[in-house]
């Protein structure tokens, strides 16, 4: 089967700005979640903008569902969801106002699933959104987000300043979502403990390229940090080595082969890793 | 296109609520007395208020994510752009109706209002081609200029479709002279309007091309 989303060499700068997004490529199957990870600014934002045609992008190639989507295919935006971080809706509008919107864009919207949502997030309908809580606007995009039967979530840090029990409640709708194989996700976020819950594959983005993008699994069995002392550090051999920071005493090598890593360098203490510390160490560390 | 214009329309009405109130009250009052002068202002008030409130609660999608957002759903952009037109000749449009009522009220209670027959006719008119002038310029100016300007966009839109329409009537008066008949004053008037329509008309396509262009 092919993948929901491909990313291919995409590009994209900005006039009157440094930043820029270098040739990113990424896939990501149907039936998994993939983690976007990367520091604020890193172009998690941009990328996905990239792929959701609201920033037009300068290069590559981007194919969702298998093909790229132009601005007038309304089809393949029928089956996806989108919750941005923050406000997504206009603060004048209540749920149900906005249920009536949502009723007119798309044609396969679930009114009974929609308050089914609204229910279980304890939401109320007629409140309007200016007056609803941070993590009440996540729900009611979530919720809104789901309620047209979407195959691919888009979510761009969509559980940052939520309290850990309302993320771990949002967190379980998203693993309910992907029950079904051809649902897939993308979750961009700098909260690494969401990703590790949840997450098949993790992407990491840093000043607009990628970094590293593996299965999570292949994180937290295959890679590793190593604790080396000067003189160790100086014998382990630059293929093995994904990247490295030096601390006053001790360098922390980061190597993507665990056991090959310890046959190989027998006196070094060797750590499991978060993917927090993988961030650190990709995004403040030095590559070879 | 039926959810955008859902969208715009809770949009306008969050903002028009203490406008229409006021326009019905200030409607029962000039209603009541007999003045030209303020009824004239009335008509225009309806026609070009209504205007300018709805483009305000454009302003008002700033605030969220909600214009980005809407690039998400299964919407072109030329629908989103399209719809904002169609709003505004429906509050044009509504503005129009109660402009309307008011004026027949005061037919009704004092008999004609107006120094001259042609005014029922001419004051509308210039009151719709302000509006649409507005509009004409609003909405190329609001996608080319950037939208966190708007509120400067919507001044400069409001003093130029005055501009234009005082300029167009001043140029039929200086060909026509001051002492026009009622032909001469309805060819003006629609002179006048078909200028606003064909500005209106020019604007949407300019305004889709500089959306098409937007990024969020």
């Amino acid at each position: 089967m092919e993948n929901i989303l491909e990313l291919n060499h995409v590009s994209k700068t900005f006039p009157q700005s440094d930043f820029a997004l270098e040739q990113i490529s990424l896939t990501l199957p149907y039936g998994a979640i993939m983690g976007f990870v990367g520091e604020n600014g890193a172009g998690k934002t941009t990328t996905i903008g990239c792929i959701m045609n609201t920033v037009t992008k300068n290069a590559g190639k981007i194919k969702l569902f298998g093909r790229e989507m132009t601005d007038s295919d309304t089809g393949i935006r029928e089956k996806i969801g989108v919750v941005y971080d923050g406000d997504n809706f206009p603060g004048y509008l209540n749920a149900v106002q906005l249920e009536s919107i949502m009723q007119g864009l798309y044609s396969n919207w679930n009114s009974a699933l929609y308050k089914e949502y609204l229910e279980r997030f304890h939401l109320s309908p007629v409140q309007k959104i200016k007056t609803y809580s941070r993590g009440m606007t996540m729900k009611l995009a979530i919720s809104a987000a789901l309620s047209h039967h979407p195959q691919l979530l888009i979510l761009d840090e969509a559980t940052s300043g939520l309290d850990p029990v309302m993320r771990d409640e949002i967190l379980d709708v998203f693993l309910e979502f992907v029950q079904e194989e051809d649902h897939s996700i993308m979750l961009s976020s700098h909260i690494t403990s969401d990703l590790e819950k949840i997450a098949d594959y993790i992407a990491f983005i840093h000043d607009g390229k990628i970094m590293l993008t593996t299965t999570k699994d292949d994180l937290v069995y295959n890679y590793a940090v190593m604790r080396c002392k000067e003189s160790q550090f100086e014998k382990i051999a630059l293929e093995d080595i994904v990247a490295y920071r030096k601390r006053d005493f001790q360098t922390d090598v980061l190597v993507a082969n665990k056991k090959q890593a310890e046959r190989k360098y027998k006196n070094v203490v060797i750590d499991n890793v978060s993917i927090d510390e993988i961030m650190f160490l990709l995004v403040k560390g030095e590559r070879v | 296109m039926k959810g955008l214009l859902k969208n715009n329309l809770y949009a306008a009405l969050s903002n028009a609520r203490f406008f229409l109130e006021v326009l019905a009250l200030f409607g029962i009052f000039a209603a009541f007395v007999l003045s030209p002068g303020l009824l004239t202002g009335y008509v225009l008030l309806c026609m070009v208020g209504a205007t300018v409130i709805a483009i305000l609660s454009l302003e008002k999608e700033n605030a969220s994510k909600w214009r980005k957002y809407k690039l998400t759903t299964p919407i072109r952009r030329s629908d989103i752009v399209k719809s904002y037109y169609i709003s505004q000749l429906v509050w044009l449009m509504a503005g129009s109706i109660l402009a309307a009522i008011v004026v027949g009220a005061s037919i009704v209670l004092h008999g004609f209002p107006f120094d001259r027959y042609a005014d029922i006719f001419i004051i509308p008119v210039a009151g719709i081609s302000v509006s649409l002038l507005t509009d004409a310029i609003f909405f190329p100016t609001f996608y080319f200029g950037g939208e966190e300007k708007s509120e400067v966009f919507l001044i400069i839109s409001v003093c130029c479709s005055i501009g234009i329409v005082m300029g167009i009537s001043g140029s039929i008066n200086l060909l026509w002279g001051p002492d026009m008949t009622v032909m001469e004053l309805f060819i003006a008037a629609m002179i006048m309007l078909a200028c606003a329509v064909i500005g209106f008309l020019v604007s949407i396509p300019i305004s889709i091309k500089a959306a098409a262009w937007m990024e969020y």
